[in-house]
């Protein structure tokens, strides 16, 4: 349960900024809506490390259309209420407000008998399977590249009963045809990036939705596997004014902006 | 009740070259730093480091040459401050050997040990190319259809975890988030605490389930006034996000961090500092001429 107010505001279309723009459509907020749309009521949902979309995104759903999601993280804390939200996504900020404790090893087993129903992750690299690289870039014994590392991606990807992936970059470096190393495969449901919504279907990444303003040339250029943008695929819905409301809420800071140096 | 209170420098000076180490803690929340500079200032070699999600600890133990191999899931300071720019060149540069694990197959190794078998099963890795370079075998399920990975004893020599509170003989009472911390006290050959505060151990009387890590398994305690420093310590502190971003900064090259490490950790004013002995201490500490 949660003892937040609902958000006020309405349902409908967001006022356009004076630049013409729609309010809200700035890449950080289409991505914790867009993220945020994508869990329900009930659903337990853990982000890990490094987090901040993830950590917006759940706090979103569950003061909107989620009022009982279960919020978990790495800090330990069940179902939190940030009073401030950090950057790090371990911080003892996000066990403020929580009733019960747990740990690391309590949430991977969690995922690991099933009853994990949502994962974040992510990816320096994504493939068109939707497996991600977080491990290296060359060789894995002498790598061009040491990247941070998979955490618990390879634990969880495959136990979790749905992964969101999200990434910031959106370009054909990061989604590509070919990953150097997998250090994650599994329980992939959707993709979230600047651009674009994926969807996976039968085990390939196919474009749900495009975000406003991006072209189907921009999206098929940005990405290093091949996919389709048909005439008929829908534009991902602007952020509602209820939404932007509570994203003003809780995240008065702006932190969802962190990950995009 | 035994008192097993001693320096800072007496605790790691009882650590071997080689030793394989576990560090309490989360990326940048209650690391032992305290502990971590002096074993920087004692120039300890060849160290393995294993942590799930570490940060400046493991970073600053690869960047001054402590550290041989590191085995975690994630080495990172977060978005706030990004890559381990020092762990990142010694693993490029062959000097570390990166030990990638998932969080959860070092916790995993934590339980076998832990629990004295020699493997433990984990769910899930399906798909990954980890278990095969860390050389994780698979079993068939001798109950059923199916196989399972299964992760070898992982048995730290030392276990240095930084608490909030400990008494004097070891018992350690840990505030908010415990990590896998008491799965390395238990996993662990022996335990140092350091804390922020060492009190009367009477006061955990009232409410000993708030006692993370009871003395028995504590070899040492250090009175460590912001040990965690310049990671956060819940309760008492956030972690310093000035001097991270100025270390992370300062690791860009070799000179700089060289530099910034013997102003801040070699030279970190009021800590104990032993006699370096052999001299390499300043071999680690001087600007290069």
């Amino acid at each position: 349960m949660t003892t937040e107010a609902p958000a006020g505001g309405q349902n409908g279309a967001a006022s356009p900024r004076p630049d013409g723009e729609p309010r809200g459509t700035d890449p950080a907020t289409m991505m914790a809506v867009a993220m945020a749309r994508l869990l329900r009521s009930g659903e337990t949902v853990f982000h890990g490390v490094a987090s901040p979309l993830p950590m917006v995104a759940a706090l979103l759903a569950r003061r909107l259309h989620a009022p009982d999601l279960i919020y978990l993280t790495i800090a330990g804390g069940v179902g939190a209420r940030p009073e401030r939200l950090p950057v790090s996504t371990v911080d003892p900020a996000l066990l403020h407000g929580a009733r019960a404790l747990v740990t690391l090893t309590d949430l991977f087993d969690l995922s690991a008998r099933g009853r994990l129903d949502v994962a974040f992750l992510s990816g320096v690299q994504i493939d068109g399977e939707g497996r991600l690289n977080l491990s290296v870039i060359g060789d894995p014994v002498r790598p061009k590249v040491r990247l941070p590392g998979g955490a618990g991606s390879a634990a969880l990807m495959p136990t979790a009963r749905r992964v969101i992936l999200w990434r910031t970059k959106h370009d054909s470096r990061v989604f590509v045809e070919r990953l150097d190393f997998v250090t994650a495969a599994g329980n992939v449901d959707r993709v979230v990036t600047p651009l674009c919504v994926f969807a996976r279907r039968s085990g390939r990444l196919v474009v749900e939705s495009v975000h406003p303003g991006v072209t189907a040339e921009a999206l098929r250029s940005a990405t290093g596997f091949p996919i389709a943008v048909e005439s008929g695929t829908p534009t991902t819905p602007a952020p509602t004014a209820a939404e932007l409301a509570a994203l003003d809420a809780i995240d008065p800071g702006r932190i969802r902006e962190s990950e995009f140096g | 009740m035994q008192d097993k209170r001693t320096t800072l420098a007496e605790a790691i000076a009882a650590i071997p070259d080689g030793a394989r180490l576990a560090l309490g803690g989360n990326t940048l929340h209650r690391g032992p730093s305290a502990a971590v500079h002096e074993l920087v200032r004692q120039v300890k070699r060849g160290l393995e480091v294993v942590k799930t999600a570490g940060a400046y600890d493991v970073d600053l133990l690869c960047g001054t040459g402590c550290a041989a191999s590191v085995a975690a899931g994630f080495v990172g300071f977060e978005t706030a401050f990004g890559m381990a720019p020092s762990y990142r060149r010694a693993v490029e540069g062959g000097a570390v050997e990166a030990k990638e694990h998932a969080c959860y197959t070092v916790i995993a190794g934590l339980r076998a040990a832990v629990q004295g078998v020699p493997f433990m099963p984990v769910a899930g890795l399906g798909g990954s190319d980890l278990p095969a370079v860390r050389g994780f075998r698979r079993l068939a399920d001798p109950y059923g259809a199916g196989e399972v990975v299964v992760v070898p004893p992982l048995v730290p020599d030392m276990a240095i975890l930084h608490v909030q509170e400990a008494d004097a003989e070891g018992n350690a009472r840990i505030v908010g988030s415990r990590f896998e911390d008491v799965l390395m006290a238990q996993a662990a050959r022996r335990v140092i605490v350091t804390a922020e505060r060492v009190v009367d151990g009477a006061c955990f009387e009232a409410a000993p389930e708030t006692v993370a890590v009871p003395a028995f398994l504590v070899a040492a305690v250090v009175e460590a006034p912001r040990g965690a420093w310049p990671c956060g310590c819940a309760g008492c502190y956030d972690y310093d996000a000035e001097y991270l971003a100025a270390y992370v900064a300062a690791s860009r090259d070799d000179e700089s961090f060289r530099r910034f490490v013997a102003e801040h950790v070699l030279g970190l004013a009021g800590t104990p500092r032993p006699a370096p002995g052999n001299g390499a201490v300043a071999a680690v500490g001087a600007p290069r001429r």
